[in-house]
């Protein structure tokens, strides 16, 4: 068997709040093989979207091992781990996260224009199109209603083809229709790409249609479901 | 019923503490500041001039005489209405060292009453009768230390003014009288009058004012005993001057300078108001969401406008209250410095003008600032819950709050005059700074669009990329950074190219075309071996020479002078007259007829073309002069072009020989000479005519060229608050900003950016605008500099380049201190953290 694409080794993240030191995560273990769909799922605390971020290299673990694509993500530094996510991630969050300053072609293009693509607007285009939005490529974030900006971001996490898409509770802020059609699209480009998903979801429907579920509670992993 | 909810919406959101109101306050706080500061010293300068007006006149009063003594019958008078009276005369003349060496200096000949008020200080320390006394046979003197070491003297030495020998007796450390001597060519040397009667240098036609300082009874009426002596010595053309005016001189300069600082401190006012206005624009902003709640809740527009004009309100007020404090108790605190530095006595006190000055300006430059944002803020929807604050409404306030901003407006420019007393130079700089502001709002557009349309283009330059996004998309703070640092700048780059182009006209341009020497006190019979001495000299390549009187212009048409033509300089004190039978060289009539060879019938008068045009004289106008106490009144035969700005020989005045050749006078000549001749000119001139006084042209215009030094440095102190203020709201600017960037940051770190690009993405920003607010304020800076010369100085016009390159330089460089500093936490941030804190 081939080795997993994002492995986790007894990873903890202990973060600073206003109480003093908060232990987010405790010993997480896991491995994610390519072209898998894993839900995290949780209720609200869990650490689900942490364990994401560990994953993606925005947070670091306090000990333990994370490695993505054969990377040992707590030995590189940040622009390392910046590079590693312009070449090989998508990321997905529930506030879309859209730069507010650029318009929609502008944010679909810039991970493409940060990895030196020749073509990239010609691309942002395409996959603007392809989620349905040609027509509003001009338009600034706060032009765009909250699905639009969600397809946007999804645009923008498809654009670099990545080998892994990490969603960070992607229709949270979306009505149940709106959410559906996110969700499809977002089935739907990880099949284009023949990408790893890694998806947090508070939505049961949702969570079935991965290939694997992986259920949290207070840092730790509760049970396969 | 809304003022009452709004009072307590207000007071609860104020009870959340002044967040996002700092660079509001210390806005308001600076340009109150600055404006109190100037306002205090100046009135501290206007009560010490009142209240030590008797010592720095010298007396209670002061009659004035020119080139004469006064007569047997003027003397009575002063005797019958003085209880004490002093005789002061006041010349140049040249010092004589043992050794040949000539110095210029301002004679100050005085009788044994002097001084009547106050001490002169001597080192080593005696009386001033001591001193003069002399010793060894020759009457004695006391100088400047200044001369004293330009003379290469020491106690005891002997020196000569005229023919006549001194005795230095000590160094002249104070007089209580000096602040009069104002603009002096020379340092100052005192002698008895007694002591130049064989000088040969107070002979009828030479230059000389003398002084009689009255001691009055106490509980003199200062405006009678003025309209007394009016009466008593009519037809004197004495000039009078008492403790209530002792230096109207220095009071006037003081005030004028005063009046110019507080406009320069106007332009900090309007930098701090887009600082004010950028600072309420954030804070309302983020404050959207909760007026929009409160509109959900049923508040209506008034009481919103009210909630947020209340808490601006509250805090205008602790900031020019604290503005207020710091302009004045900082000169307060600094009096001993300042004393120390100033030429003039001071009063350092508390001065309620200053304070409501200050007060009344920035509670205007608040209300034109904040009205615009507090308008917007009303017209916040509830549905403003549902969509991004980012979106906010750009469009303009209803017509009230426009026209209640043109009210304040004019209210604002309508104290300004009044305050500074100067219509033309408020205009001027209110135009000065609108004009500079417009270009910079204009230009703050432009780059945002330029930004907008290039950003496309950009395809492999992220980082560029990026910067131009944030610099022409929405929420862009391009506009109050260009603003704010382009206003000081401008002010600054302004201050640099006037100064610049005064001190070239004046040190660089003018000597070459000015001449070496001025010589002045020349007999009629010393004439001839004057002119035989210096036309036979290779080195020398023109002299000109011309009788010279002086005289008042006394009345127009037989009004008083000073009614036709209230403060122009040619009625305001004495003026040279000269007398020509052929129009002299290098002077062309502009109007009328010129008298003729040998024409002796009644006199007649030729006047500059320019200043009678300024005054409104026409030709047929009848002039009264007073010379040497007699009055002759002549009609202007004819107007003629004449060129003050080469330093050389130039009568507003001019008349028919036989008008005037009975009176006594003396001649001037001026010599125009290789430098290297300039030494020997003058020892052998004064060699042979001691009485005869040299002025080095040199000498005097590094003289005005320190003057100006010093007038350039006060005003760039007033322009360093402006851009002291511009840098204040540039950091508000940046910090507003900061939380922007900061998320933008962590998602190009998401999508894969490294930080050296962030980091050059910010920078190349903050340069971006830094250069482009630089080149406005160089481009304002250059107009502005260009038309105070042009058409203030009337001097030519070339750019000072290295003013201007540190100008661009200085823009860019502090933007980009901004924006490294502020680069930091953007960098620094945690990209999840961030992007948790939005969720």
């Amino acid at each position: 068997m081939t080795s997993p694409i994002l492995s986790l080794t007894d990873a903890t993240l202990s973060l600073e709040g206003n109480a003093g030191l908060v232990q987010i995560l405790h010993g997480i273990s896991l491995d994610v093989h390519r072209g898998e769909t894993v839900g995290l799922v949780g209720p609200s605390g869990s650490g689900k979207s942490s364990l994401l971020m560990l994953m993606g290299g925005l947070e670091r673990a306090t000990s333990g091992k994370v490695m993505a694509l054969d990377h040992d993500l707590s030995a590189m530094n940040e622009d390392q781990l910046a590079r590693l996510r312009r070449d090989n991630f998508g990321i997905v969050f529930q506030s879309f996260h859209l730069i507010p300053t650029m318009t929609a072609i502008e944010n679909v293009a810039t991970p493409l224009e940060l990895a030196n693509q020749p073509d990239a607007r010609k691309r942002a285009a395409q996959e603007l199109e392809a989620v349905g939005l040609g027509a509003r490529a001009g338009h600034y974030p706060s032009q765009l209603s909250g699905g639009e900006q969600q397809r946007v971001a999804l645009a923008r996490a498809a654009a670099p083809r990545p080998a892994i898409i990490l969603a960070d509770e992607p229709t949270g802020n979306l009505d149940s229709s709106t959410g559906a059609a996110i969700i499809d699209l977002l089935f739907n480009l990880r099949d284009r790409h023949d990408a790893t998903l890694v998806l947090v979801t508070h939505d049961p429907e949702l969570a079935a249609r991965c290939d694997r579920v992986i259920a949290l509670r207070d840092g730790r992993i509760e049970a396969p479901a | 019923m809304s003022l009452g909810v709004a009072a307590k919406l207000a007071r609860r959101e104020l009870r959340g503490g002044l967040r996002g109101f700092r660079i509001f306050l210390a806005c308001v706080i600076l340009g109150v500041a600055a404006i109190a500061a100037v306002g205090t010293i100046r009135e501290s300068i206007k009560a010490g001039l009142v209240s030590q007006g008797a010592a720095l006149l010298g007396g209670d009063a002061e009659l004035e005489l020119t080139y004469r003594f006064a007569t047997r019958a003027e003397r009575d008078w002063i005797d019958e209405n003085a209880l004490r009276s002093s005789e002061v005369a006041d010349f140049r003349s040249l010092a004589v060292n043992p050794e040949g060496a000539r110095e210029l200096t301002q004679v100050k000949a005085v009788d044994g009453a002097y001084p009547l008020v106050g001490a002169v200080e001597l080192l080593p320390e005696m009386p001033l009768e001591v001193a003069l006394a002399g010793s060894d046979g020759l009457p004695g003197a006391v100088m400047h230390a200044l001369l004293i070491q330009r003379l290469d003297l020491a106690i005891g030495d002997r020196f000569r003014l005229g023919t006549q020998e001194f005795r230095l007796m000590a160094e002249l450390v104070g007089e209580p009288d000096q602040s009069r001597a104002g603009f002096g060519l020379g340092p100052r040397t005192i002698v008895a009058t007694t002591a130049l009667e064989k000088s040969g240098l107070l002979t009828p036609g030479s230059l000389f004012k003398t002084k009689y300082r009255l001691d009055l009874p106490d509980g003199t009426d200062l405006t009678a005993a003025e309209e007394n002596a009016k009466v008593g010595l009519a037809g004197s053309g004495f000039r009078w001057l008492d403790a209530r005016n002792g230096t109207p001189r220095v009071a006037q300069f003081v005030e004028r300078l005063g009046a110019f600082l507080v406009l320069v401190g106007l332009s900090g006012l309007a930098v701090g108001g887009v600082g004010i206005s950028s600072a309420l624009r954030s804070y309302l902003a983020g404050k959207t969401r909760v007026i929009a709640t409160l509109r959900t809740l049923g508040a209506d527009q008034r009481t919103i406008f009210l909630t947020y004009f209340i808490q601006v309100g509250v805090l205008a007020l602790v900031g020019i209250a604290l503005g207020i404090a710091l302009g004045v108790g900082v000169p307060i605190a600094l009096a001993p410095i300042f004393a120390d530095s100033l030429p003039v006595p001071a009063v350092f006190a508390p001065y309620p003008g200053p304070m409501a000055e200050a007060a009344l300006y920035s509670t205007l430059s608040v209300l034109i600032f904040t009205l615009w944002p507090l308008a917007r803020a009303r017209d916040v929807r509830a549905a403003a819950l549902f969509r991004d604050a980012v979106s906010g409404s750009s469009r303009w306030p209803g017509w009230p709050y426009l026209l209640a901003t043109a009210l304040l407006i004019a209210a604002l420019l309508g104290a300004a005059i009044l305050f500074s007393g100067n219509l033309r130079l408020t205009l001027w700089t209110a135009g000065g700074i609108a004009g500079a502001l417009t270009a910079l709002a204009a230009a703050a557009w432009l780059v945002q669009r330029a930004a907008h349309m290039i950003r496309p283009r950009l395809r492999r330059r992220p980082a560029l990329s990026w910067a131009l996004a944030a610099i022409g998309g929405p929420g862009t703070t391009a506009g109050p950074v260009m603003l704010s640092l382009g206003l000081g700048l401008s002010v600054l780059a302004a201050v640099g190219q006037i100064d610049g182009n005064l001190r070239r006209a004046i040190a660089a341009d003018l000597p070459e075309r000015a001449p070496s020497y001025f010589f002045v006190d020349m007999q009629k019979d010393q004439m001839p071996g004057f002119l035989e001495r210096l036309e036979n000299d290779p080195a020398v390549s023109r002299i000109d020479s011309a009788p010279m009187l002086r005289g008042i212009i006394s009345r127009i048409n037989d009004r008083p002078a000073t009614e036709v033509a209230p403060g122009h300089w040619v009625v305001e004190g004495d003026r040279a007259i000269s007398y020509a039978d052929t129009l002299p060289a290098r002077t062309r009539l502009t109007a009328g007829t010129w008298w003729g060879e040998d024409y002796t019938g009644t006199p007649q008068l030729s006047f500059a073309a320019e200043e009678a045009e300024e005054i409104g004289l026409e030709l047929g106008d009848l002039i009264t002069l007073n010379i040497l106490g007699r009055d002759i009144t002549a009609p202007i035969t004819s107007f003629r072009e004449v060129d003050f700005s080469t330093a050389g020989m130039g009568f507003v005045m001019l008349m028919n020989p036989s008008a005037l050749a009975g009176a006594p006078h003396s001649f001037i000549a001026t010599v125009y000479a290789g430098e290297a001749a300039e030494a020997a000119i003058l020892n052998d001139i004064n060699d042979r005519f001691p009485n005869v006084t040299a002025i080095r042209v040199r000498d005097a215009i590094a003289q005005v060229s320190e003057l100006l030094a010093g007038l350039a440095s006060a005003t760039s102190w007033g322009a360093s608050v402006t851009l002291l203020t511009g840098f204040l709201v540039l950091i508000g600017a940046a910090a507003a900003d900061q939380r922007a960037r900061t998320y933008e940051a962590a998602i190009l770190k998401t999508l894969g950016a490294t930080r050296g690009r962030i980091l050059t993405s910010l920078v190349l920003r903050a340069a971006i605008l830094g250069a482009a607010a630089g080149l406005v304020a160089l481009g304002a800076g250059l107009a502005g500099g260009w038309a105070v010369s042009h058409f203030v100085m009337e001097t030519s016009f070339a750019v000072i380049w290295p003013s201007a390159i540190l100008i661009i330089l200085g823009g860019a460089l502090v933007t980009l201190l901004a924006g490294f500093g502020f680069a930091l936490g953007p960098l620094t941030a945690r990209p999840a953290q961030t992007l948790r804190a939005r969720e």
